[in-house]
């Protein structure tokens, strides 16, 4: 090889010569910018199983290897509030627990001994078994990897060793002030008990058994479940004959929820407080609601964020970091996921002495943001960053085929990052100030401080009240979730209010009398595809049991869920219901009128009346009431008590209903008419017919349906 | 050019892998030694057009001596601050200001160190007309130029490491920016400035509060390595003392720049969308520029044999940690491919022997490691241990079973099928790093740089393939002995929360 080099070596040293040495630069602005090599984008070919199994393959001849790996929907958003870790549990017991012919040790001596990886994982909405190897190794890796997917053992006792491990995380997850930080924002963010915050505790993972991992694998390990992507040194043709022999007679399954739950309940806005003595800086973050990807306000929020905290030009940085010297690490700005609301985020560490101040420094720049306008400059320069950037969306095959995949899971369109340039580009200075003063309300928002406060400058208390939050971790026999951040507790003049609407609807006696309502009717809700019409058969059975049938366009759907079950019956068949769906619909009938009414006494439930305002022509009070799984809002008129509006979260942000009628039934005053604006935008309304009160229930109508 | 290296490989297939794979990157590769002394690797790599670089300066922590730790991080953050072109309204009337400033620290400096005369008053107004140079100098800056006409020109991965044994910078760009870079980083080394230094200087600060102070991970490497080490500056933090960090200024940075900033002790290294007879002529261009000057004199101290075990115990609030760790060679250590070896056998992949013995059926560590190399490899550094033990478990129960594993080694021949493992993985590992612009400029620079040849990176893994049994054991023995050994642990004053439950079958 020597020589070549050396002629290498030869021609530039020639061409050095040759060339006329340029006129000296002067400024970078001097220097000249060629076009650029046309930039090839091969995308991976497409094929669907007529199981339902999505494959993408893409080849890729640089280095004799091959990687590839099957994302599996359902994931830890699945798993009941008692069982959180399962996720974490099966997504190592998987790979190390081996196959019904194998044990994981077997496979780890196999694997390792040809430098091939296959491993397992899980996250929030799916899990994946993926694979690493040498090219020459594809046919012996191969069917472990079929084997792994399809039949994994779960040996009991790689369970034991996967809790063992999470045990030791949790018991360490308070010792590193930044992952507090992150934790709680988090919690604050989504609300701790959210699907989206929520966190292993000692009494979950104990509560996972080897059944349950069993019957998670069951449930979601299904081809119509499973998007496999391949790239590598391999003939797409010949790989896909590979793939359909392996894995076109693996029958179809039941098919998991794409619908992401709605489960976000932020924190009131304020100080949030966390000591923590063994450090000498303080971790700040202050959070408030993020957006969907799918919002067509991300390009502009995506400039936004490159303004206000992306990378080492931003506002964040500049000031916090260069012009004060309060910060190394500071960032900031609005996450969106792809199928559900990110949030809205700025950190930063500070050493204690400058905690106060550093709180200030970012809320300031945070009214900036909203409050002066953002320069055309800015604009034009971060539009110029992404859109230089842009071709490293683009540099790698791998990139190429994750970015497929990730599409094809969320159900964007497959040239969604293609089409990313032309849509940055169409974003104007007036768009970026928009959305800033639309997605980020300063009063609104929850400041979180880490740290040892005797340290710090003044008191924490001098930017306002303060609540501490308690990380304690729970012991093991301790129910998690009770030491989330409390809401506020009821005032005398809330719990007044709340009686004033439960007069209205017809006193306590009647309403206490009530064991059961069902209401039929007519509602509809904007689609895509245009509104959707169905009627509805509600039955609330108190305190708990509620049963919803809903005939629509493509047929019947039954929604039961009770203290111990919960099922979900359509035209696909019947199944249990996501443990996200169930926890969804708990929550809602703990918000459901006559269930509020009938707790106003009792704990878990608190009324605080938060201020007036106009609906309609009404001065309505409005009633924040914690329900113990959510918060909402009443408007209610003063005079009557009647309630005029509710406002909660859904997953497209604020959801408000209109309450615009009112009948009586059996003695009690019942919101008939509703009209529904979800993030914005009118979602629907619905109409009452006739609402029985206490009609007679047979027991069976809340066992799990037949599947017709 | 894509098809040709692999219609190579294709016909290379007998030959062993590493040798293999040098081949075909070597026709890929060029390199030159520009006449100022600067070292030049360009790989193409046409995937896609785009390209990264690194930048390796043959300078890290261990280039520190008491009083100014932490300036060879100092001066990494500096190099972001601009030149005398980039980051400023008036370069002449700014390098005046800078001067004054200069002054007027040292005169706070002095004052405020002086052991008898202390004399509050002069040092608060000392301080006060400081702080007001550093008002005027502030004038003439443009925040954060020069990192934003990267950006703006669609530089990705801006970024710079310090490290005991060097300092890296490095950023991707589309590829028809490369004279932009070969121009902006040569100015970088040309004409830094060192602007708004003693804010940079408590933003570094902070970072030592994150990194170290705050964390226990960071409070108990800082601890052990200032125990392992009594004489080489591996045993001082490569963030620095917080005495010399509130001390050092800007005229001590410009000493140690002028030092050890020489093109003689640079690598600089191109990989992706490059044609190297193209940008070689632009380097030597822009980067011919820097002066010839000598390169700095190898460093003199040299850690002396330990004597003696040594025990460092830090008692905190935090879960337990263990580390520890044995003085070995350096990279360039005829045994270098030997402790790798022994990495791989201990503690690499679930086959490993550490993960079997102390995770899978001890239970006792969530996770185990050993490190090859720890804190650095171009001196003579430790080959240290490292575990979590499981909730409920002090670190102290880790020492027997990992020493147990230790004594196998010293003992018993390893097994002809673990150490075949090992070899196998040490070269699909290289392969794995190929497909990355990134990861290869950072490797072939550092390793032109540690062992003045790149090849290194590939000659490596043929140099693990000779590792015997035998030399398994006679390294295992000289090095594993215990007044060779540093251990530091975390011991908790908190036990962990009801010793939290074991797995429990059901």
């Amino acid at each position: 090889m020597r020589p070549l080099r050396k002629i290498a070596l030869g021609l530039a040293a020639a061409l050095v010569a040759a060339a006329p040495l340029a006129a000296q630069v002067q400024s970078y602005k001097d220097i000249k910018t060629p076009a650029l090599h046309p930039l090839k984008i091969e995308q991976p070919k497409r094929i669907q199983l007529a199981n339902g199994m999505v494959i993408f393959l893409l080849e890729d001849h640089e280095l004799p290897l091959i990687r590839g790996s099957a994302r599996i929907r359902g994931g830890g958003r699945d798993v009941p509030a008692d069982k959180v870790g399962l996720i974490s549990i099966l997504g190592e017991s998987w790979r190390t627990g081996g196959t019904e012919s194998k044990t994981g040790d077997q496979l780890d001596d196999l694997l390792e001994a040809r430098a091939a990886r296959l491993e397992t994982s899980g996250s929030d909405d799916s899990t994946t078994v993926g694979f690493n190897l040498l090219k020459g190794d594809f046919d012996f890796v191969f069917p472990l990897f079929v084997d792994l997917l399809q039949h994994p053992a779960f040996r009991q006792e790689k369970i034991d060793l996967a809790k063992t491990r999470l045990n030791t995380t949790i018991s360490r997850r308070n010792d590193d002030p930044a992952g507090i930080a992150n934790r709680e924002a988090i919690r604050l963010a989504y609300g701790a008990e959210s699907v989206y915050a929520r966190d292993d505790e000692y009494a979950t993972v104990a509560a996972v058994t080897r059944d349950d991992v069993l019957a998670f694998h069951k449930r979601f390990v299904h081809p119509n479940n499973i998007i496999l992507g391949m790239v590598g040194d391999f003939d797409a043709a010949a790989m896909e004959q590979k793939l359909r022999a392996a894995f076109e007679s693996w029958p179809k399954g039941p098919q998991a929820s794409r619908v992401a739950p709605s489960d976000i309940h932020p924190a009131k806005p304020g100080v949030y407080f966390i000591g923590k003595d063994d450090v000498t800086q303080s971790n700040i973050a202050i959070v408030g609601p993020g957006i969907v990807r799918n919002n067509p306000d991300w390009y502009a929020v995506a400039i936004m964020n490159e303004i206000f905290g992306g990378g080492f030009s931003s506002r964040l940085l500049n000031e916090i970091r260069s012009n004060r010297g309060l910060a190394y690490a500071v960032g900031g700005g609005i996450s969106a996921p792809y199928d559900h609301p990110g949030v809205f985020r700025t950190a930063m560490g500070t050493k204690a002495n400058t905690t106060i101040e550093s709180v200030d420094a970012l809320r300031g720049e945070i009214n900036k943001l909203v409050e002066k306008p953002i320069t055309a400059q800015e604009v034009a320069d971060a539009k110029e960053a992404i859109l230089n950037a842009f071709v490293f969306t683009f540099d790698s095959k791998q990139k190429l085929l994750n970015q497929q995949m990730l599409l094809e899971f969320y159900g964007y369109p497959s040239d969604y990052f293609q089409r990313y340039a032309a849509n940055i580009e169409k974003v104007t200075p007036a768009d970026v100030e928009r959305v800033a003063k639309k997605y980020i309300s300063p009063n609104q928002l929850a400041v979180l401080v880490v740290g040892k406060e005797k340290d710090f400058e003044k008191p924490l208390s001098s930017l306002g009240e303060v609540q501490k939050i308690d990380i304690t971790i729970p012991e093991p026999g301790q129910k998690p979730g009770a030491k989330a951040a409390a809401p506020a507790a009821s005032n005398a003049e809330g719990v007044a209010l709340a009686k004033k609407v439960r007069d209205f609807v017809g006193g306590q006696a009647k309403i206490d009398a009530v064991k059961a309502t069902r209401s039929t009717g007519t509602m509809s809700v904007k689609t895509p595809a245009g509104p959707m019409e169905m009627e509805f058969d509600n039955l609330m059975q108190y305190p708990d049991s509620h049963r919803n049938v809903m005939k629509t366009p493509m047929g019947e759907v039954t929604m039961i869920v009770t203290p111990d079950v919960a099922y979900m019956s359509g035209p696909m068949g019947t199944q249990d219901m996501p443990g996200s769906q169930t926890t969804a619909m708990r929550n809602d009938s703990r918000a459901d009128l006559l269930t509020v009414l009938r707790n106003i006494d009792k704990p878990g439930y608190t009324f605080t009346v938060t201020g007036t305002e106009k609906v309609g022509d009404v001065n309505a009070q409005v009633l924040e009431i914690g329900t113990g799984a959510s918060t909402m809002k009443w408007y209610i008129d003063p005079s009557s008590g009647k309630l005029l509006r509710k406002v909660s979260q859904g997953r497209q942000g604020e959801v408000i209903t209109e309450y615009t009628e009112w009948k009586t039934f059996g003695g009690l005053n019942l919101p008939v008419t509703f009209t529904i604006t979800a993030g914005g935008q009118p979602a629907g309304g619905g109409k009452i017919n006739v609402i029985e009160v206490n009609p007679t229930v047979d027991p069976k109508v809340f066992e799990k349906p037949a599947t017709k | 050019m894509k098809k040709l290296s692999v219609f190579f490989m294709l016909l290379a297939l007998a030959l062993p892998l590493a040798a293999q794979d040098l081949a075909s990157i070597e026709k890929r590769v060029t390199v030159k030694k520009l006449d100022n002394g600067l070292t030049v690797i360009v790989m193409e790599r046409p995937e896609a057009p785009v390209f990264s670089f690194a930048t390796m300066v043959n300078v890290g922590g261990a280039q520190e001596v008491p009083g100014i730790t932490g300036l060879a991080h100092m001066f990494e953050h500096m190099a972001f601050k601009g030149t005398d072109k980039v980051g400023t309204t008036d370069s002449a009337a700014e390098q005046a200001a800078l001067q004054k400033v200069e002054v007027a620290y040292a005169a706070y400096d002095r004052a405020r160190r002086d052991p008898i005369n202390h004399d509050e008053a002069k040092i608060a107004e000392l301080e006060k007309s400081w702080k007001s140079a550093i008002d005027a100098a502030n004038k003439y800056v443009v925040a954060n130029e020069f990192t934003k006409i990267l950006q703006r020109a669609g530089a990705t991965g801006i970024n710079a490491f310090t490290s005991n044994d060097e300092t890296g910078y490095f950023y991707s760009l589309p590829s028809n920016r490369v004279e932009l870079w070969a121009y902006l980083d040569s100015e970088r080394f040309l004409h830094p400035v060192f602007r708004e230094f003693y804010k940079e200087r408590d933003v570094v600060f902070e970072e030592r509060r994150m990194r170290t102070e705050s964390n226990p991970f960071g409070r108990l490497m800082e601890q052990e390595l200032a125990t392992a080490f009594t004489a080489h500056p591996y045993g001082q933090p490569v963030v620095g003392w917080p005495s010399d960090l509130h001390t050092f200024s800007a005229t001590d940075a410009a000493a140690f720049y002028k030092k050890y900033y020489v093109p003689a002790n640079m690598v600089i290294a191109v990989v992706g969308d490059v044609k190297s007879a193209e940008v070689m002529p632009l380097i030597e261009k822009y980067f011919g520029r820097l002066p010839k000057a000598p390169a700095p004199e190898p460093l003199r101290t040299v850690e002396p044999p330990q004597k003696a075990e040594r025990t460092v115990v830090l008692r905190e609030t935090s879960q337990p940690i263990y580390l520890e760790g044995y003085h070995r060679g350096s990279a360039t250590d005829p045994d270098a491919a030997v402790y790798s070896t022994i990495a791989g056998i201990l503690s690499q992949g679930r086959t490993s022997r550490l993960y079997r013995s102390l995770v899978r059926d001890k239970k006792i560590a969530a996770n185990v490691s050993s490190f090859e190399a720890f804190p650095g490899d171009k001196y003579p550094t430790l080959f240290a241990f490292f575990g979590i033990p499981t909730a409920g478990h002090s670190a102290s129960d880790l020492v027997e079973p990992i020493h147990a594993e230790i004594d196998r080694l010293r003992n018993e021949d390893v097994t002809p099928e673990e150490l075949q493992s090992v070899k196998t993985r040490a070269k699909a590992a290289l392969l794995r790093q190929l497909d990355s612009n990134f990861g290869m400029a950072l490797q072939l620079a550092s390793y032109q740089n540690r062992y003045g040849d790149w090849r290194e990176l590939f000659q490596e893994v043929d140099k693990i393939d000779k590792v015997t049994a035998a030399d398994i054991r006679r390294v295992a023995n000289a090095m594993f002995t215990p007044e060779n050994r540093t251990i530091g642990m975390i011991e908790s004053t908190k036990k962990a929360s009801a010793a939290a439950p074991k797995g429990d079958a059901k």
